[in-house]
């Protein structure tokens, strides 16, 4: 792709969610404004996952700390929002930053064990300092606009999650890009080709985890109640199963993973708490038949049409 | 001059000594050809060159300086570039991009015009220039051998490592391929460091040749030399 | 109150270690982690309270049983969702994570939020040292973990079966030149890991009852005991988990209850700052 084509489909799509808010109610809005904190959080897992081939189980937990650190600046120091979700951004890159350098010498295994254990002590510590985080009550936060409204929320967090994909393209097309890739395929071979692979790593990671921690500090803004519920496993669980579904390593699998994911748990939210369970199933079955979901069973299908028209123009010619 | 010098190199797995005290140099501009049996210690001595493995003992000099112990991303980067023996390409990049690679961490290479050149150049250099944008694991076996040399070049070495290149090719193609290295070393004043199996090539191609035989240096010389020593062609074929 | 803390730190200790085994079996000969295994420890923990309370079985027949089938799901696991992936890291760490997820709400599903229990082995208390009385359950606890515990070091530094696992775990390779069947063993490993995850839980169930969700802290902890104990190690499991055990019951006594937790990820910060490759870690580049 090159990067006028990107930038062409970028805006007309962002052109055309524009005026959504023209056409859709309040509760579709409020679906679309999730949908979009998901499309935030699975294309920049995926920027981990997918291109760098590193799983971490902390995604959720650095939007809780852009949620958390963004909100309690707001509510307890009457800091203005925006200012505080730059900060709570800052602050999930620098913790990115320090857990990549500590685990990722050791190789991927140590980066998922040390976030999904981090993913507990942080769920840990938020429900047991009720003072300052209201625990499981949630904190009340302030919004980022004056006047609360959905469209308003729509139009930020649409600009979110164009600003988030913008940085994903710019860096996957890039020279950096390659060498993730080529640390995901092979991370030998690549440091024998001058890669080096742990600052590799470390970039992807804290990259992704900066642009989580955006997309949490923006969502709590939107949410006006920070609960633990953001930082949770079970939310980390859905940002993977989107990603996965979707189709990780591919840059617009992730985006139709969250948009269609969340739209469905809404639907059966209606049956039911079982929406987590549902996804699961699905997600397990995605994971180990279609390991490049959707898009990678998308492009399998062109490729094949492709292939027999081109045998059919041969034998024809 | 000598480009690259191992003093007292060892290296074990568990209890199994793959190199015992191996000391080598190789010298700047010249093809040097190391040979042994099947597991004789080739490919570690390899490793520990390119950091890939760290030695147990001894030590490793490139263009003067130590080397010993720095991983295999530096040691590139100083000029030092290797194949591998179980090729390693990058599956579901393009032959262009797995070059490519190569290219935009070479602190040589970037210096002149866009990389998608240069990395068109060497996959041309080997024959896969048609390739280019074919995805790495289609390709044969030989191309995938072929594909590491070009990433090797890519690199702008200094030193060139091969590690059994010419397994699968016919007599012709093995022709063309001496040749092919000869004129690497020849034009682009290349250093070429090289195991192969395949004794015709190593004696038209190698000025000297260092033969390894369980862990151990067996001897080093000239190919005329090696070819007449009794304790080489004991080591092939007595056991 | 220290000698309390001290004798909880030891059966709790001794139960991480059980688990970790599990965990570090697993690691050394496939190079996966099972990210389900909290939830194979409690699924144990809902068989035993199943068998025992609903069917009425004798305790010990219904852990028995309870271990056997998980062993036997473990099989089925490695069969249908490791096999497959075997080779590519990511998507072993990721199916695995997924499945904890979908067990965790299946387990809500059937038996709720609230915590079952087996029911204890034996009642009343024995005075520890004239000091302090203790919990028969909890030293049976204690005895069984350790005797399970020496049971898989016999397994693995004495029998046939043992021999292959130490040789696959040092080197693949060469175990499979010298015809192992790497396959068979794969599943036999990855079931006996998880075997001695519902050991640990039926072992513990009795004390700490299942919930959904219980399992999570488990298998935390087991990773961290394996990471400190060092990657693929028997030795390191069992001092690891005493150390951690220890740890997190005198911090418990004396600093913080709601912390408990936090004490083992400081080690495991600490072990990755200071010592990576853990306390019996190879250290090979
Ligand atoms: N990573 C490793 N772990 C354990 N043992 C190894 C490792 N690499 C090599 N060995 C052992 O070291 C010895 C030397 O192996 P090496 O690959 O260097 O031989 P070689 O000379 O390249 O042989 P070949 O001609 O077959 O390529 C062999 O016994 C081999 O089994
Ligand atoms: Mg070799």
């Amino acid at each position: 792709m090159t990067d006028r084509r990107f930038f062409v489909i970028l805006f007309v799509a962002v052109g055309l969610l524009s005026l959504l808010p023209l056409g859709l109610g309040v509760y579709h809005l409020h679906v679309m404004i999730v949908s979009l904190f998901y499309v935030m959080m699975a294309s920049s897992w995926n920027l981990l996952a997918g291109y760098t081939g590193q799983v971490s189980f902390a995604h959720a937990a650095f939007a809780g700390i852009g949620a958390y650190t963004s909100g309690i600046l707001a509510a307890k120091f009457g800091l203005n929002p925006w200012i505080g979700v730059f900060i709570g951004t800052i602050l999930a890159a620098l913790i990115g930053l320090g857990m990549g350098i500590l685990c990722l010498r050791m190789g991927g295994i140590y980066l998922s064990l040390t976030t999904l254990g981090f993913s507990e002590i942080l769920r840990i510590v938020i429900t047991n300092e009720y003072e300052i985080t209201r625990g499981t009550m949630g904190l009340q936060v302030p919004g980022l606009v004056a006047d609360y409204s959905k469209p308003a929320y729509f139009y930020i967090m649409l600009g979110g999650a164009m600003l988030t994909l913008i940085v994903l393209y710019k860096l996957i097309y890039s020279d950096i890009g390659l060498n993730f890739r080529a640390v995901q395929n092979d991370e030998r071979a690549a440091a024998s080709l001058g890669v080096d692979v742990v600052r590799m790593r470390v970039l992807a990671f804290t990259v992704s985890s900066a642009l989580a921690g955006m997309a949490g500090g923006l969502y709590g803004h939107y949410l006006l109640l920070i609960t633990p519920e953001i930082p949770s496993l079970d939310q980390q669980f859905l940002v993977l199963s989107m990603t996965v579904i979707g189709g990780m390593g591919s840059f617009l699998g992730p985006i139709i993973g969250a948009i269609s994911l969340e739209i469905f748990s809404e639907y059966i939210r209606a049956y039911g708490e079982y929406h987590v369970l549902v996804f699961g199933l699905v997600a397990l079955v995605v994971a180990r038949f279609a390991p490049n979901g959707l898009m990678g069973l998308a492009e399998h299908r062109l490729r094949g049409r492709r292939k027999a028209s081109r045998t059919v123009s041969a034998a024809a010619g | 001059m000598t480009l690259l010098e191992g003093r007292g190199l060892s290296k074990r797995f568990g209890g199994v000594t793959a190199l015992d005290q191996v000391s080598f140099s190789v010298e700047e501009g010249t093809i040097v050809a190391l040979i042994g049996p099947n597991g004789a210690g080739k490919t570690t001595l390899f490793n520990l060159v390119a950091g890939a493995l760290k030695p147990d003992a001894g030590q490793i000099l490139f263009a003067g300086e130590e080397i010993t112990g720095l991983t295999a991303n530096v040691t590139c980067r100083r000029g030092l570039a290797r194949t591998f023996q179980v090729t390693r390409p990058f599956a579901t990049m393009t032959c262009l991009e797995n070059v490519a690679v190569a290219v935009v961490n070479s602190p040589r290479s970037r210096a002149n015009g866009t990389w998608r050149l240069s990395a068109h150049e060497c996959l041309k250099a080997v024959g896969l220039g048609d390739l280019a944008h074919i995805e790495a694991r289609h390709l044969n076996v030989v191309q995938k051998k072929r594909l590491e040399i070009a990433r090797a070049l890519a690199t702008r070495p200094k030193l060139l490592m091969l590690d059994e290149v010419l397994g699968g090719l016919n007599t012709q193609e093995i022709g063309q391929a001496v040749d092919f290295i000869r004129s690497l070393r020849d034009e682009h004043h290349l250093t070429v460091f090289w195991i192969e199996h395949v004794m015709g090539a190593i004696m038209q191609a190698a000025e000297k040749i260092i033969v390894l035989d369980q862990g151990r240096r067996l001897m080093e010389g000239s190919p005329e030399e090696v070819v007449k020593d009794s304790r080489v062609i004991q080591a092939y074929l007595g056991d | 109150m220290f000698a309390l803390a001290g004798m909880n730190g030891l059966v709790i200790g001794a139960i991480y270690a059980l688990a970790a085994l599990g965990v570090s079996l697993v690691v050394g000969i496939m190079n996966v982690i099972n990210f389900a295994h909290g939830e194979l420890y409690i699924l144990a923990g809902y068989f035993s309270y199943l068998f025992a309370n609903a069917f009425g079985m004798n305790f010990a027949l219904a852990m028995t049983l309870a271990v056997a089938l998980v062993f036997l799901f473990g099989l089925l696991i490695e069969y249908t969702l490791i096999r497959p992936t075997y080779g590519n890291d990511m998507y072993s760490l990721i199916l695995t994570f997924i499945l904890s997820i979908v067990l965790q709400n299946a387990y809500l599903l059937i038996f709720g939020p609230y915590p079952n229990k087996p029911p204890n082995w034996v009642g009343g208390s024995t005075l520890i040292l004239g000091s302090f009385y203790y919990g028969n359950q909890r030293l049976a606890a204690l005895i069984a973990g350790s005797a399970v515990i020496t049971l898989v070091f016999l397994v693995i530094k004495k029998t046939w079966f043992g021999r292959i696992i130490r040789a696959t775990s040092q080197d693949r390779e060469m175990a499979e030149l010298n015809g192992v069947n790497t396959k068979r063993l794969n599943m036999l490993s990855f079931g006996l890991g998880c075997a001695l995850a519902a050991a640990a839980g039926v072992i513990l169930a009795p004390i700490f009852p299942v919930t959904p969700t219980a399992g999570v802290p488990v298998a935390l902890t087991a990773f961290v005991v394996v990471v400190l104990g060092g990657m693929g190690s028997l030795w390191g499991c069992v001092i690891g988990g005493l150390i951690i055990g220890l740890v997190e019951n005198f911090g418990a006594a004396y600093i913080s209850t709601a912390y408990k937790q936090v004490f083992s990820f400081i080690i495991l910060i600490l072990v990755l700052l200071s010592r990576p490759s853990g306390l019996f870690g190879r250290r090979e580049a």
